[in-house]
């Protein structure tokens, strides 16, 4: 009897069992395999965003590291606050920040790279070589360059927004400023600066704008990038009796410098130095003493006494460290981030032509260090002129600001005869050739 | 390969191993084992035979599995003691530089601030895709040609000259070790054995004369414990992938401390 019962119950068993089996195999299975399938795979951990990549191009090593890894920084700030606050058309901006070991020719090599890589815009450069090494990759590949430093103007090109000032936005003010009662009424100029395109344009510029002024240009040197001996330089100075100097020397080159001219006994208020490339980064490499009093012109100071640049520097800081400093170009660094972004989603693309049609329709933006707008003619930047000098807590007193921001002019008329831009309405009109000290 | 299982939660992916195991049984059972059973149903106590085979089996396979879960466990150990003695050779280096004169000192630190929140913000999650993070590298080049710039003035600054040397060349060191334990995970050819072991485990259990039922219930249980031991493996393998993973955490208390005033 039992195996009877055995032979008739056992189908039945089997199949109430293959039933509830099978409905117990589904509902595990479905627990586990479902969020994967409608989720995708990111169960549980932050779900990986589409990114969108970028380069930051600057040197982290050799001598325009002092200046440019700030710079980085801020871009590197500016590109986390987006992210935090939800990315741009919903992807993350993710860096790239390659080492070009301050060499011009590294520029080029490493900004092809990244764009290989796919990155769809480039952020950086300082020294105006490596911005001019970098145009024949950014015009062959279609890529905008968004770059931050002050420069010497006489380029316009449209694979360049140009977030710095120009001579007349920064210089020129600066010679005007020279020359007034405030300024001490100095007649005899000498010109100093680093051996590259940025000084000896600038002084160009300079000496043709100072050809109806009552001042002189007494003398002007160049010495290469990286030097610290400025010891003959500051000889020469002295023998020309300069009543002021225009310093266009960059980067870690300012420590000799300086401590030349302290060691000289240059006193600031008989004969000031008025840098162009010495901001808050510099300055904590030089000593005080050797300093304080001198002055620079910039378009930001980490002393502007404005509610947004206090909220800007404490920001930093917290993320930073407490006793980092910011300066110019670190601010229009952020600030080019940030109107990168706008251009972007007012494009609605991340295509160089439709960011680069956004942006000549005018974007502004209220940066750290007051308004700032894209001059669509020229893709260059409407800036605010300061003077700033040097004090012994290595910030800056602000003793002139123009009372709104400047219009650029890449090719001032005094210099460049002829040379207009509008990108608006056939571009680049060139007038007369102009031959700098070798470079044209 | 399948580095997704890693963005699963620990339980999720636990859960997954065990279904992929008992399903993988229960179906064996259901529609395989009528066919294996054709081999040794004619032979006489075949329970005892299989029973006897796979004890042996058993033996040599959870031997592995215990090795390869050890092995699994001193890679993301020494990778956490290397991340360790990287962040103590990086704050041991942050405090010496912090003594050198300025501007020395400031950019010395600033430079290790950075390296430092490089490796949390972007190095971190990077090494969890199994990319090894080249920015740094960068970084620690910067930080080695500023200390190198610095000349000591005095018998003083010359002692604690030498002394960040040396700490810098223990942190390199240990950058390396961590660099190279991105990818360190157990070679693809163990797996082959593991996966096949357990298939043959289960395949052995088939082979005994029972009840559905008891298949389903007894060898489902061993079908969980075998998902459970590769999870384990798994989970612990790829140290810094998954949730089971070391963490940047030395390096985040480290820059909590360079950060505060």
């Amino acid at each position: 009897m039992p195996s009877t019962e055995r032979k008739r119950s056992r189908p039945v068993a089997r199949r109430e069992f293959l039933q509830t089996g099978g409905v117990a195999a589904t509902l595990a299975a479905a627990r586990t395999l479902a969020p994967a399938l409608f989720v995708g795979c990111s169960v549980g951990l932050p779900k990986q965003s589409a990114t969108v990549p970028i380069g930051l191009l600057h040197s982290q090593t050799g001598t325009m590291a002092i200046s440019e890894a700030s710079v980085r920084d801020a871009e590197l700030f500016a590109c986390e606050q987006i992210n935090a606050a939800g990315g741009i058309l919903g992807r993350m901006v993710e860096t790239q920040a390659p080492d070009t070991r301050s060499r011009a020719d590294l520029f080029p090599k490493r900004a092809r790279e990244m764009i290989d890589a796919g990155v769809v815009a480039l952020f950086g450069c300082w020294t105006s070589a490596s911005r001019k090494a970098m145009l024949p990759v950014l015009e062959e590949t279609d890529r905008l360059l968004f770059y931050p430093v002050q420069y010497e103007g006489n380029e316009s090109s449209p694979q360049v927004v140009y977030g710095g000032a120009v001579p007349n936005q920064q210089v020129l003010p600066a010679i005007d400023w020279l020359l007034s009662d405030e300024g001490g009424r100095r007649r005899k100029i000498f010109l100093l600066g680093s051996d590259y395109v940025y000084p000896r344009t600038t002084n160009y510029i300079v000496q043709k704008y100072l050809e109806t002024k009552p001042m002189v240009v007494v003398g002007q040197r160049y010495l290469p990038l990286g030097e610290r001996n400025f010891k003959e330089a500051v000889r020469e100075i002295l023998a020309t009796e300069a009543d002021c100097v225009l310093n266009t020397v960059n980067g870690d080159s300012n420590l000799g410098l300086f401590a030349d001219l302290a060691a000289a006994g240059v006193d600031p208020q008989r004969v000031p130095v008025v840098s162009t490339s010495v901001a808050e980064d510099e300055l904590r490499n030089l000593l005080p003493g050797n300093v304080a009093g001198h002055y620079a012109v910039s378009c930001y100071f980490q002393s502007v006494p404005l509610a947004a640049n206090q909220e800007w520097v404490s920001a930093f800081r917290r993320e930073f460290g407490f006793d980092r400093v910011t300066g110019d170009p670190m601010e229009p660094a952020w600030c080019l981030v940030h109107l990168w972004k706008k251009a972007v989603e007012k494009a609605g693309s991340f295509a160089t032509e439709d960011v680069r049609a956004a942006l000549r329709d005018g974007l502004d933006y209220d940066g750290p260090g007051g308004m700032i707008r894209i001059d669509p003619k020229t893709q260059h930047c409407t800036k605010y002129f300061r003077l700033g000098r040097i004090r012994r807590d290595r910030q800056f007193d602000i003793v002139r600001e123009s009372a709104a921001p400047l219009a650029p002019e890449p090719y001032p008329q005094v210099a460049f005869p002829g040379w207009k831009c509008d990108w608006t309405q056939g571009g680049l009109v060139r007038g007369e050739e102009v031959r700098i000290d070798g470079n044209i | 390969m399948l580095y997704w299982v890693y963005d699963l939660t620990t339980t999720n992916f636990a859960i997954l191993m065990i279904a992929v195991f008992v399903v993988f049984y229960w179906l064996g059972a259901i529609f395989l084992r009528p066919f294996l059973r054709q081999f040794i149903k004619s032979t006489r106590a075949a329970n005892d035979v299989v029973g006897y085979i796979l004890s042996c089996f058993c033996v040599f396979y959870g031997l592995l599995l215990g090795l390869i879960a050890v092995t699994a466990y001193q890679n993301g150990s020494d990778t956490a003691a290397n991340v360790t003695r990287e962040a103590a050779a990086l704050s041991a280096l942050y405090e010496d530089v912090s003594r050198y004169p300025d501007p020395y000192g400031q950019n010395l630190t600033w430079l290790l601030r950075d390296y430092t929140r490089y490796t949390i913000k972007y190095a971190w999650p990077l090494q969890q895709r199994g990319i090894v993070p080249a920015e740094g590298t960068i970084r620690a080049q910067a930080f080695q040609e500023k200390l190198l710039d610095f000349q000591p003035q005095n018998p003083a600054e010359e002692i604690l000259h030498a002394e960040a040397l040396r700490q810098f060349n223990n942190f390199l060191e240990a950058r390396r070790m961590r660099l190279f334990s991105v990818n360190t995970c157990i070679p693809a050819v163990m797996w082959y054995v593991v996966i096949l072991g357990a298939v043959l485990t289960m395949v052995m259990v088939w082979l005994f004369d029972m009840k559905l039922l008891g298949h389903m219930l007894l060898g489902g249980m061993l079908a969980a414990y075998l998902g459970t031991m590769i999870f384990l493996i798994a989970a612990m393998d790829n140290p810094f992938r998954g949730e089971v993973s070391v963490s940047a955490e030395p390096f985040e208390a480290l820059y909590k401390h360079m950060v505060s005033e």
